[in-house]
């Protein structure tokens, strides 16, 4: 296998990864998805470590085993991350009721306009769709009203 | 050094790149299938995006053996349409899951350059603790389901202000690779390619038999004290994660106190 196009093709995709996260990042408002792409940007820097890592080792380099260990410490932190930012995020949606990150604008600096939406779109049928379990052993009987879409369950 | 000015390539060359197109067009179809009100954007934003995929997997390099380049385009496509699928979807329940799917993509890239610990580990570690944990706080805070801020972003130029940083941070990277890719076009020499397996399979090789053996020795002998700062990272993390939770909570005795009267 040509080692130097499988480095190529990691630090590519490594790329890509990073950049959708940070898109992701800088464009959803809910705090959760937010974070979800933290984490993803994370995993596209773990991706080009690992992708070093077996170029240098293929070169017969003697710190090759150290892309490995970063990545380890890499899901380390964001396991440290993970445990305080879900703590955070209960506490901040038990304070106002929502995930929105717009709701917490009252932190912003002094003089700075308020931030408003100004059109709400509506929600479409197609995305009223719950994921579903396959269902398993008998099937109790469900009402005709049970089966429409719940806004509020 | 060549200075940065001068090594920048001609208009002509960029346009006739297709990564700049594949950049180009990857960037107006996430445009598309971010939160937004356009009605086409979801399909006509995933059309676009296939084509972007295939102009950017045209550009690069091919790896040399058939099957690890169909596995690897396989675990990439997995990893990639994963994480635009998080970042596209208006549920963040459904984002969850799709990031576990683009997790299990970037655990496939991880086995296959010889990361077999870091590839099992990111599966437990990441989608079974850390997303799970995600969808037990989401039905924790969110209850209602589908909310308006969901289908909403910062607005149409934060938006495309970010796609647009996207597709240049890639392009820049990229840029900066070009040696790299250079490189990859010399043929290589059978030597050149037994050399590179001998020292990946040699006993301390990256894709030695023993590889928990080794990873284990390299990580409690170099980096002894970095696994001792980690594990106190951890304690403290959960050790701040407890009070933040219990932060305003009246304490043991007072409740009991209270409950007894």
């Amino acid at each position: 296998m040509n080692e130097v196009s499988l480095l190529y093709n990691f630090l590519a995709v490594g790329a890509i990864l990073f950049a959708l996260g940070l898109v992701g990042f800088l464009v959803r408002r809910n705090l959760i998805v937010m974070f979800l792409c933290a984490e993803l940007m994370l995993q596209g820097v773990a991706v080009s470590l690992i992708g070093f890592g077996r170029y240098h080792g293929s070169q017969g380099a003697a710190g090759a085993w150290g892309g490995q260990m970063l990545v380890i410490f890499i899901i380390t932190v964001a396991a440290c991350e993970a445990g305080i930012a879900m703590a955070l995020i209960l506490m901040l949606a038990r304070r106002c009721g929502v995930l929105d990150s717009a709701s917490w604008q009252e932190l912003r600096e002094e003089g700075q306009p308020a931030y408003v939406d100004l059109q709400v779109p509506e929600e479409r049928v197609e995305d009223r769709v719950w994921p579903q379990l396959t269902p398993a052993g008998i099937r109790p009987k469900v009402g005709p009203e049970s089966e429409v879409h719940r806004p509020r369950v | 050094m060549t200075p940065i000015l001068a090594a920048l390539p001609q208009w002509q060359e960029v346009l006739r790149c297709p990564t700049f197109w594949a950049l180009a067009t990857g960037a107006l179809g996430l445009w598309m299938l971010l939160p937004t009100r356009f009605r086409l954007g979801r399909s006509l934003g995933s059309l676009l995006l296939a084509v972007a995929g295939g102009l950017f997997a045209y550009d690069l390099p091919l790896l040399g053996l058939w099957v690890d380049q169909g596995v690897f385009w396989l675990l990439a496509l997995v990893a990639i349409g994963g994480g635009v699928a998080m970042i596209a979807s208006r549920s963040p329940i459904y984002s969850a899951i799709w990031f576990a799917l683009s997790l299990l993509g970037t655990a496939g890239l991880f086995l296959f350059n010889g990361a077999e610990f870091l590839g099992v580990a990111t599966i437990v570690v990441y989608a079974g603790a850390i997303v799970v944990t995600f969808l037990f706080v989401i039905m924790l805070a969110q209850p209602e389901g589908h909310t308006a801020y969901d289908r909403l972003t910062w607005g149409g130029l934060p938006k495309v202000l970010g796609v647009v940083t996207a597709g240049l941070l890639i392009g820049v990277l990229t840029f900066f690779l070009g040696r790299l890719k250079d490189e990859t076009k010399k043929p290589l020499s059978a030597e050149a390619i037994a050399q590179a397996q001998t020292n990946l399979l040699a006993s301390d090789g990256i894709l030695a038999e023993k590889h928990v053996a080794n990873l284990g020795r390299h990580l409690f002998s170099e980096q002894l004290v970095s696994i001792e700062l980690a594990g106190t990272l951890l304690l403290v993390a959960l050790v701040g994660a407890i009070a933040m939770v219990m932060h305003g909570r009246p304490r043991l005795a007072q409740r009991i106190e209270e409950a007894l009267r």
